[in-house]
């Protein structure tokens, strides 16, 4: 067809990601190599730049440290309540607002207005929020029922943060949820109904199978991110009380920057590492493969 | 019937979800005197005069630097972000380099814990002397915004009809010419989307400004946790409160003016990565 030849096309493709794979290597590659070396060496803030390169040591005080282990279990916890918690709800607003935000998206800009405030911001607005006599919430329980609780005390500091975090994220949910409601083709809704459908039948038979993959994805992601939240729990207990609300995220960065425990914290970090790399690619191969059964 | 009880599930909903925010903007506006007395959602006297304190610069608290430093560091992790991600969307979408291999990779970024990379780039600005500067930040800031800013410029690239580079080909143009000229005009309105959302997020981040900065460079959310380290008195709450609602703002403003935009790129990265 073409007349001239031009240079070869791929490599010219090529050319055109170099700035980012350059950038990527820089900035991703190299710390992952730094994690890497500096995991199996024995290091201190005083010999930063001559790491020694010991064995398995940091791993092995990881792997013993309880500390570690209730940070996994509290990332883990946290992540799967959250993550449910906010499909559920998020998906129960989409279908049931639906008729009304169809004929009104503004009311959507209200909706998803949690999710353009910085967790931080949100996590430091609950201290004032739940402050026993500066907070509005201890504040009318008093009023209403004569009695508040500690809501950041042991035993409940736990399920303060899923609240906050359920009550933030569950319009990212909401939101997928909606748009995937709405992407539903109204020829399968009308005939259904031309069949005498009932409207849960409808609901329960059709739409929502329909809209199985956008709930596991959201569940996915909603996991991801409860899993490795920092933000708002950082701001809002630190880690306490006593450590019980330290994610892995916090483990890290307080083992790192509190007790100048490098190692240790590189070492965690590298497990976290391949930890997702093992989920990650494991979801890509049963993506993969759904991907390949319905084309 | 039911529509009545629509519109009280989405009130409460919408109070639930934005209860903080409500909270917050209406002790923003409370004097001391009634911070004391009055703990309750509604303002009996409001007042501006803790937004007048915010902006009174004292040599521990500057609201001012946090802001400036916010927003250069989320326009250069934005922008950079946007300009790295643009040819490499080009090449994957047209020129299937990187499709099975790059694409993935950085799109899965957005599921893994940065905070795995944050020690090693802590060592890294140490060595390079980017600890506390705002091109430091920036620049990881770039790294959080890619994901999003690829999959929506791929997408945007790969709905392009591909008989207009075929065109422009025959007419002698390289691939880069056709990418400044003919793609990047054309995907104007996803590289928009991509910039305000990647604002957004840059704007909200927390940890790497936490880690990475100290005085100089500290954007306003590590900032606004400033006003609440108890000095003497305790929190002066009705001030914090005036800082969050300044520091939360314009991502808000945002969100409020492109949420149509923003709704789409959000669930970009979830319906098609």
């Amino acid at each position: 067809m073409t007349t001239k030849t031009h240079r070869s096309p791929v490599s010219e493709f090529r050319l055109l990601t170099i700035p980012l794979v350059v950038f990527l290597l820089v900035f991703l590659g190299f710390p992952a190599i730094v994690n890497l070396v500096y995991s199996v060496s024995e290091v201190s803030f005083e010999t930063l730049r001559r790491p020694e390169i010991t064995g398995f040591g940091n791993f092995a005080a990881v792997w013993s440290d309880a500390a570690f282990w209730r940070a996994s279990w509290f990332s883990f916890r946290f992540g799967l309540l959250t993550a449910v918690l906010e499909c559920a709800l998020g998906l129960f607003l989409a279908i049931f607002l639906a008729p009304l935000l169809e004929r009104r998206s503004w009311l959507m800009a209200i909706l998803m207005l949690p999710l353009m405030v910085a967790p931080a911001l949100v996590g430091l607005m609950y201290r004032l929020v739940l402050h026993e006599f500066a907070g509005p919430v201890p504040y009318y329980l008093w009023a209403w029922f004569g009695a508040s609780l500690s809501f950041l005390g042991p035993g409940s500091a736990f399920w303060t943060l899923i609240v906050v975090e359920t009550l933030q994220w569950t319009p990212f949910a909401f939101l997928l949820f909606y748009m995937a409601y709405q992407a539903i083709p109204r020829e399968i809704i009308e005939a259904s109904s031309m069949d005498g459908a009932r409207y849960h039948h409808r609901l329960w038979y059709i739409e929502l199978p329909l809209m199985t993959p956008t709930i596991v994805v959201a569940l996915l992601i909603r996991f991801i991110d409860g899993f490795r939240v920092f933000d708002n729990v950082y701001v809002l207990t630190g880690s306490g009380p006593g450590g019980s609300t330290a994610s892995l995220s916090i483990y890290i960065y307080e083992a790192f920057f509190k007790q100048g425990a490098i190692g240790k914290a590189v070492a965690a970090s590298v497990i976290l590492f391949a930890a997702s790399f093992a989920v990650l690619y494991g979801l890509n191969a049963i993506a993969a493969r759904r991907k390949g059964a319905t084309r | 019937m039911i529509n009545m009880l629509r519109w009280i599930v989405f009130a409460l909903a919408a109070i639930a979800m934005n209860f903080p925010i409500l909270v917050t903007l209406s002790t923003s506006f409370k004097s001391a005197r009634e911070l004391t007395t009055n703990p309750g959602l509604w303002v009996q006297a409001p007042t501006l005069e803790n937004y007048a304190a915010v902006f009174t610069v004292s040599d521990r608290l500057n609201i001012f630097l946090y802001l400036v430093n916010s927003f250069a560091v989320a326009a250069l992790g934005t922008l950079l972000a946007v300009a790295l991600a643009l040819p490499a969307a080009y090449a994957i979408a047209r020129g299937k380099v990187g499709e099975r291999t790059l694409l993935p990779l950085i799109v899965n970024l957005r599921a893994v814990p940065l905070v795995i990379f944050a020690i090693p780039l802590y060592m890294m600005f140490q060595w390079l002397s980017l600890l506390d500067t705002r091109l430091g930040l920036g620049l990881i800031l770039a790294i959080v915004n890619l994901p999003l800013a690829l999959v929506i410029l791929v997408n945007a690239i790969r709905d392009l009809p591909s008989e207009l580079d075929e065109a422009a080909l025959m007419d002698g143009a390289t691939r880069t010419q056709i990418l400044a000229r003919v793609i990047a005009p054309l995907c104007r309105p996803a590289i928009v989307t991509g910039v305000i959302f990647g604002f957004i997020t840059a704007w909200n981040e927390f940890l790497f400004g936490l880690m990475l900065t100290t005085s100089k460079a500290v954007p306003i959310t590590v900032g606004a946790s400033f006003f609440f380290a108890a000095s003497g008195g305790g929190v002066q709450w009705g001030v914090a409160s005036a800082v969050m609602i300044v520091g939360a703002l314009p991502p808000m403003l945002l969100g409020l003016l492109m949420y149509r935009q923003i709704s789409g790129s959000m669930t970009a990265g979830a319906v098609k990565g």
